[in-house]
């Protein structure tokens, strides 16, 4: 009797051993959490699912490769998102959170130039690593020491991609520019000007509209009453968009589209019809022909709802960058440690190519992302690449 | 100018009939249960979806889902009454609570099943009516006279029915109406339904003409309450008087100066008829 209950006494016992031996193993694996603010719902949120589906994706093949190792500990990272609906007010709500309870250290977003401009001091001040998005030139300034813009503005490819057009369609002269009235869009519009009045165009109509609006009828009846040979979309939702090009066309507006700005043409072919968005010019994020885009597709369905925008290519791999610069600098908790050592991550091999750290002429630090940008046409309901800028 | 003037009064006048749609139904169910229904805005966007659904995904005839979708949203309306309203008959506050959260929740659900993204729905008829130098869409012309018949139907139910005749008693005096046989809890649900079912017309004509995501609601949301007070709440005639100056008003001005003022001048047209008739254009 005695026996058999010493026998079960060492049983217990070493099963609890067992026990507290499997979970101090299991709690090496320490959690890393990397927070995401942007625009996951409304107007603008293909570009904000871009930002979070990136970072989810990088996120998703480090922890399948057993985590991130860090020093000599290993890290299964966790993606906190918030949705800041493409208000300035939300974003600096979900940022406080992701500072004061979530205890983040390296953030995405925000996505709007207006939530980027009232959420980056928060990064700043607080040290956080960000990735941050925004077109306006504003954001990022010689004092920026934390945020790196994850994506090309038109600061960087609009010169370019106008030129092409000055060369390829020489008969156009006159232009009519509508944008979002908002810091986005009033960037855009000052950016786009610049560049179209310095190629010799002539700017007929600038037009300014509140984000929620989805009858352009009275806008573009003032529009075309201007007679432009091109109306220039800019940063305009692509779902808005193309709304703009099915009426306008409508109305009677059969000259070019442009869309030097967000990205996005399946949205704005489905919203036209593809009749209508034939021959469409777009600043494009992607060729999305190649085998890593595919993939990139493929790996964005396990994470998010497919379909995936092109802009997930800038967010994933800056993620990936920054992960690598995590690991180079050997801490998640110091983030000087990790913005010296993403600095020195550049030129980095991203997935179209290479993608370096600039920007000091335009802004004052080397902190906007440059990478290859394309400029495509809509065929037949698709997006075909035209040309190619590194 | 005289075509520019032509184009502003068919753009307004193709708003207005779709912002009176929403009114109407709005303001039936304040009239009639001094519920203030912010869910309607979530009601048209369902009405939208099941359009995107069926039209969309299922190649159904988009007329006979226009019919269905806004039966479906009247039985959806007739049960949330039953159900959700009935509890909170007389108390204003809380039935406003209530429309709140189902607002919050309808607008989930949709998020949950179809995502944030803008859906788009093939247009039933496409193509351009030319009137001189004019250019009227056809779709929004079909939508603009669709809608005109189904207020012209509402007003004949609501002017020569016993049922239209018993709702408009109650939105005197439901205390009187009962007193002469009729039964407010037949005609809550109904009112209510009703309200839906107008909603839902105006969700699935529109479901082509723009894209269909779960936050759609709030806009015609909006404008129906900025309608509504304009009109008078709780009257009828008073809601197509406010979608009338509202839908012209916001053409007027969104065409020859630009829409961010057409918004703030056609609030400041609310402010002023309220400062000068409190109860609104048509209100008791």
């Amino acid at each position: 009797m005695m026996k058999i209950m010493m026998q079960r006494t060492l049983l217990v016992l070493a099963s609890a051993i067992g026990f507290v031996w499997a979970a101090s193993t299991a709690a090496q694996v320490d959690t890393l959490k990397i927070g995401v603010v942007s625009a996951l719902s409304g107007p603008g949120s293909e570009w904000g699912l871009a930002q979070d589906g990136g970072m989810k994706i990088a996120a998703m093949e480090a922890n399948a490769k057993g985590g991130l190792k860090v020093g000599n500990k290993t890290y299964k990272i966790e993606v906190i998102s918030y949705d800041d609906q493409y208000k300035a007010a939300l974003s600096v709500s979900a940022a406080t959170r992701l500072i004061e309870q979530d205890k983040v250290k390296f953030v995405v977003g925000p996505l709007g130039s207006a939530a980027v401009l009232a959420v980056k001091p928060l990064w700043e001040k607080n040290k956080i690593f960000a990735i941050i998005g925004a077109y306006s030139e504003k954001v990022l300034d010689a004092d920026t020491k934390y945020s790196y813009r994850g994506y090309p503005t038109q600061t960087e490819f609009a010169g370019r991609i106008v030129e092409w057009l000055k060369k390829n369609k020489p008969a156009l002269k006159t232009v009519a520019q509508i944008e979002p009235n908002d810091e986005t869009g009033w960037s855009s519009n000052r950016l786009l000007k610049g560049q179209y009045d310095g190629a010799g165009y002539k700017i007929v109509s600038s037009e300014l509209f509140e984000r929620s609006l989805k009858d352009f009828q009275p806008v573009l009846t003032r529009v075309l009453a201007t007679k432009p040979d091109i109306i220039e979309l800019g940063t305009t939702p692509t779902g808005t968009a193309g709304l703009m090009v099915r009426q306008a066309r409508e109305l009677g507006f059969k000259g070019q589209f442009v869309k030097i700005g967000g990205p996005g043409v399946p949205q704005l072919v489905a919203a036209a019809g593809k009749e209508f968005a034939e021959g469409l010019i777009t600043y494009a994020a992607a060729d999305m022909t190649t085998k890593q885009y595919k993939d990139l597709e493929l790996q964005y369905a396990k994470v998010l709802k497919p379909p995936m925008n092109e802009f997930v290519v800038y967010f994933y791999d800056a993620a990936r960058m920054l992960l690598d610069a995590i690991q180079a600098a050997g801490t998640v908790d110091d983030t000087d440690k990790v913005r010296a050592a993403f600095e020195k991550m550049s030129p980095y091999n991203g997935i179209q190519g290479t993608i370096r750290l600039g920007g000091m002429k335009d802004y004052g630090a080397d902190h906007q992302m440059l990478t290859p940008v394309f400029i495509g046409v809509i065929k037949n309901g698709e997006q075909v690449i035209m040309g190619r800028m590194d | 100018m005289f075509e520019l003037a032509i184009k502003i009064v068919i753009n307004g006048l193709t708003s207005s009939l779709v912002y009176i749609l929403m009114a109407l139904g709005f303001t039936l169910i304040f009239g009639i249960m001094r519920v203030v229904n912010f869910a309607h805005g979530e009601l048209y966007m369902v009405a939208a979806f099941l359009v995107y659904v069926l039209v969309g995904s299922l190649g159904w005839n988009y007329y006979l889902v226009v019919v269905l979708a806004a039966i479906a949203m009247g039985l959806f309306g007739a049960v949330l009454e039953r159900v959700l309203f009935r509890p909170f008959i007389g108390r204003e506050l809380n039935g406003m609570i209530m429309a709140l959260a189902i607002s919050i929740t309808l607008q989930a659900t949709a998020f949950i099943l179809f995502g944030p993204d803008e859906h788009s729905v093939q247009r039933p008829i496409s193509g351009v009516i030319q009137l001189g130098a004019v250019m009227v869409p056809r779709d929004r012309l079909a939508v603009g006279l669709i809608a005109l018949l189904i207020l012209a139907v509402f007003y004949l139910f609501m002017r020569y029915t016993k049922v239209g005749l018993a709702m408009r008693a109650v939105v005197q005096d439901e205390e009187i109406a009962s007193i002469h046989g009729v039964r407010p809890k037949f005609i809550h649900p109904f009112a209510f339904g009703l309200g839906a079912m107008l909603a839902g017309f105006a969700g699935a004509l529109m479901a082509p003409i723009y894209t269909i995501y779960p936050y759609m609601g709030s806009q015609p949301m909006l404008k129906a309450f900025i309608v509504v007070i304009l009109g008078g709440l709780g009257s009828v005639p008073g809601a197509v008087l406010g979608g009338v100056v509202l839908g012209l008003s916001e053409s007027i001005f969104a065409t020859l100066i630009n829409t961010t003022v057409a918004t703030m001048i056609s609030f400041a047209i609310v402010v002023l008829i309220l400062l000068v008739k409190p109860t609104g254009l048509l209100g008791r």
